[in-house]
């Protein structure tokens, strides 16, 4: 049979960081996957890299994540486009203003470096933005990458290091004996395994279901649309008017945002990731935003599959039997937390702790969660109504 | 709903409207200048009068070159001309938020979503575009874009011409360039003979075109970015340029009149089955002698539906096709009862598919091969990024990321082909290539070509690359949804919170 010390399911940028930091710290690692490389959500986000206070929990990933963002692409040998000039929200009502100044109170508290900035800044930070900001909040150490890229530089430097990839190949079900996996049985045949990381994204309950663990994710779809190449604007990862985005190295303006739709996902087959109309209302939101440029002809929109536990968190833990599995799904933060995704899991992996600060994405915290909380809170898919 | 009011468009809202459905007709053309400057969605090769004649008049020039039109409107069609489908939306496992199937339409100024209950696709069908030194300049362009110029639009700037292939598409480029008071200084084709209809040859033949078998063109050359002459050369067997061969014609154009490819991406988003099927032109819809989809709403006909050289000869498929899509289309609203639908639709048969269409594939391939051993693989596979051929199958990353590593350069299709099936998309986001503003329509199929030449695998099993709305480049301000409901303002979420809206 074939075998590795660890199993990583998910060709994800979580699970390929990992895979990368575990194959440098000398383990035999195989990563398999139903699709390709960054196919889903990892390949198809907005590509944003910041920290965050609105998500206090995430801050001491996302601060040893932007450190190791800024020589990543060196230390793999790949590109990441990774640009960092920073990431500014703008406000354009006076109640994401106040919002604004309490984000800037709580970052100074965690010790980030984030300024007030007045329209007339943003207006020279960012050309033909609206005039209707009543001003913005900036953290100096934001920044965007490109996702595609990033994700691909993690597996191939994960390869160069001898890392084995099984693309295609779906998990089929995880074998379990006294407590502990003993292999991972795929479309390619069972895999023995030491340890087992399911880094599944929306798989990450179907998953946990073959080894009788409940874990509470619901996948939903979200929606991004690009213009063509246009003149440098700016090179800051921007927040407003209910979108996220950024101009790609390229010039292409690339944002999102608005409504998602729960859905559900299988382990052996691609989800659909159709667009839907909504793209015409993130393209009214985005000329609002950027009146300068609302002559960007669109020339693509793609939509994704992300994953969401309860209280919008990632989850990173070992379960407490199997006591050999560990599990990393990352609520729609994945990309640009990854590169402290990987080091955090290798540490779970090898030493079984770590000590980057994750109290707070451990499964304790659903400990109470009813089995029915998908249909309790309508994080259900719609039924169909043609 | 029939989007393209060519021959089989207008037949199939016709035959739809005459059995009492509800019918709305809309076409793309006239094509503003903003677009066919970019080459959409004909491979306009910047070949267009500047400035083109105004809209009214180019109205007037569309509505003049297809008959039929009136008679649809006679029968109750609505027409709507110069409006551009964009995309098409219908709900599916991931994705149940629409109370039913519609597209997203758009002229100059504003765009808008309209519903339907069946869809006849009868879009046509694009130039397959292969490029060499020199074919970004203006001047080159494609066969259908010629067609339209010369036709439609009455304003093709070309003096003197070399057209590439010679099969009934050429060689009707050639006649129709001819007749239009154009030169035409060749035409060229990979094969060893001339493969299109003979009696057309030897007119052309008659009127002093040179016709070169066994040759293909090394470059084109010119000043200011205009072609002005073009560089030709033998080939051998194995598609090798023979050394001492070269042959310089002046010309202001060259024309691709290799093969037409079925514009098939509104099918694609709506999820119709495609296959490859080099008969008809590369990826085309399945479809059964009725011309159903696979989707039970959706439709085909004319040269979407699988395009080849019996189609380019004449109207009478096209128009057969278009003429069963609307019956069936009609049948399955109710419209018409199933027995007479069937009657009328055995009459149509013969005409509509009785063709024997001759494989087109091992002429791309040869095409292609002959094209890269002529040109190297320092040429652009995808001109508006500027993915060169070597970068493409190296897989490196933008040249404008200038990083490039030991290790980078040891990656490339051929290596990744030995993990698994080569992802045209994957390799897409990697390298760029497709992803400019022409949306792939001037290189998916010779990035294709080159994805399986390099890792040795049939041009069929590389997953064609995925096709996202819109499907023509829409500025913000004419996407922007001026009818958008102010619950959907008020209701905006902010990225996943508490608050976040759900949609449905």
């Amino acid at each position: 049979m074939d075998s590795a010390d660890v199993v990583i399911i998910g060709a994800g940028v979580s699970g390929l960081s990992s895979a990368y930091r575990l194959a440098k710290a000398g383990r035999d690692v195989v990563v398999v996957d139903k699709g390709v490389v960054g196919g889903e959500a990892s390949g198809r986000n907005g590509g944003m890299v910041s920290e965050r206070v609105d998500e206090p929990v995430l801050i001491p990933l996302a601060v040893e994540a932007t450190r190791t963002w800024e020589t990543l692409a060196d230390e793999l040998g790949y590109p990441t486009e990774f640009v960092q000039e920073g990431r500014l929200q703008v406000a354009v009502t006076e109640e994401e203003m106040g919002a604004l100044f309490a984000e800037r109170d709580e970052a100074l508290r965690h010790g980030l470096r984030a300024e007030m900035v007045d329209p007339s800044d943003i207006r020279d930070m960012i050309p033909g933005i609206t005039e209707r900001t009543l001003g913005g909040l900036f953290f100096a150490d934001g920044g965007h990458a490109n996702t595609q890229l990033a994700v691909q530089a993690f597996a191939w430097a994960f390869q160069d290091l001898g890392g084995r990839l099984y693309q295609h190949t779906a998990v089929t079900g995880i074998q379990v004996a006294d407590g502990r996996v003993t292999s991972v049985e795929t479309t390619a045949g069972p895999i023995a395994a030491d340890m087992v990381v399911a880094a599944a994204g929306p798989q990450t309950g179907l998953m946990a279901g073959l080894v009788g663990v409940h874990i509470p994710v619901a996948p939903a779809r979200v929606e991004i649309l690009a213009t063509a190449p246009i003149e440098p604007l700016s090179p800051l990862a921007l927040v407003g008017n209910g979108l996220y985005g950024h101009q790609a190295v390229r010039g292409n303006l690339l944002f999102g945002g608005g409504a998602h739709e729960w859905t559900d996902v299988d382990l052996t087959t691609q989800p659909g990731k159709p667009n839907t109309p909504l793209i015409r209302n993130i393209a009214r939101r985005l000329a609002e935003l950027l009146p300068g440029v609302a002559d960007a002809p669109v020339i693509r929109s793609w939509a994704g599959v992300v994953e969401q536990a309860p209280d919008y968190m990632p989850i990173i833990d070992i379960l407490d039997s199997p006591s050999n599995y560990v599990v990393v799904t990352a609520s729609a933060h994945g990309f640009g937390i990854s590169p402290a995704t990987g080091k955090v899991v290798s540490d779970l992996v090898l030493y079984g702790e770590t000590n980057i600060d994750i109290g707070g994405l451990g499964l304790a915290r659903f400990a109470n969660v009813n089995p029915n909380w998908r249909h309790q809170r309508g994080w259900i898919p719609a039924p169909n109504r043609s | 709903m029939v989007v393209g009011a060519g021959v089989a468009g207008t037949a199939a809202a016709i035959e739809a409207a005459r059995a009492g459905v509800r019918v709305m007709l809309v076409d793309e053309n006239p094509i503003g200048a903003s677009m066919m400057a970019l080459d959409v969605p004909q491979f306009f090769g910047k070949r267009a009068t500047d400035p083109l004649p105004d809209r009214d008049v180019m109205l007037e020039r569309v509505a003049a070159a297809n008959h039929a039109l009136a008679e649809a409107q006679d029968a109750g069609v609505e027409v709507q001309l110069g409006t551009c489908v964009w995309g098409a939306f219908s709900n599916s496992a991931t994705s149940r938020v629409l109370d039913g199937p519609q597209l997203g339409l758009a002229d100059d100024e504003r765009s808008w979503m309209v519903k339907y209950d069946r869809l006849i696709v009868a879009a046509g069908a694009r130039d397959l575009a292969m490029s060499f030194p020199g074919s970004g300049m203006a001047g080159a362009m494609g066969a259908n874009g010629a067609h339209a110029l010369m036709t439609r639009y009455r304003a093709l700037t070309s003096r003197r011409m070399v057209v590439l292939g010679s099969g009934d598409l050429g060689l009707i480029t050639a006649r129709m360039a001819l007749d239009s008071g154009i030169e035409v200084a060749a035409v060229v084709d990979v094969s060893a003979s001339v493969r299109g209809d003979e009696a057309l040859v030897s007119r052309l033949q008659g009127t002093g075109v040179e016709i070169y078998a066994s040759h293909t063109i090394k470059e084109a050359v010119g000043s200011s970015d205009e072609i002005e002459s073009v560089v030709l050369v033998e080939i051998d067997d194995d598609c090798e340029p023979v050394a001492g061969t070269d042959k310089v014609i002046a010309a202001d154009t060259v024309c691709l009149a290799i093969d037409l490819v079925p514009n098939v991406e509104l099918l694609g988003l709506l999820g119709c089955d495609l296959s490859f099927a080099s008969e008809r032109g590369g990826w085309a819809p399945d479809h059964d002698d009725r011309m159903r989809t696979s989707v039970e709403s959706v439709f085909v006909a004319g040269d979407v539906a699988g395009v080849h050289d019996g189609m380019i000869l004449g109207d009478e498929i096209a128009r057969s096709q278009g003429r069963l899509a609307g019956i069936a289309a009609a049948e399955s609203l109710g419209a018409i009862d199933t027995d007479e639908a069937l009657a009328r639709s055995n009459e149509l048969q013969p005409a509509a598919l009785d063709a024997t269409p001759a494989d087109a594939h091992s002429d791309w391939q040869r095409w292609h091969r002959s094209l890269v051993n002529a040109g190297g693989l320092n040429v652009h596979a995808c001109e508006c990024e500027e993915v060169t051929r070597a970068e493409l199958i190296g897989l490196q990353p933008p040249r404008y990321l200038r990083q490039g590593s030991e290790q980078a350069s040891r990656r490339g299709v051929r290596t990744q082909a030995k993990e698994g099936p080569v992802n045209a998309d994957q390799v897409k986001r990697l390298t760029r290539a497709g992803m400019g503003h022409c949306q792939g329509r001037l290189c998916r199929e010779q990035v294709s070509l080159l994805l399986a030449e390099e890792s040795g695998a049939d041009i069929a099993e590389i997953p064609v690359m995925s096709y996202r709305p819109p499907v023509r480049p829409l500025p913000l301000r004419v996407m922007w949804p001026d009818d958008e409901p102010e619950q959907v303002r008020s209701e905006w979420p902010k990225w996943f919170s508490p608050t976040h809206r759900v949609l449905g």
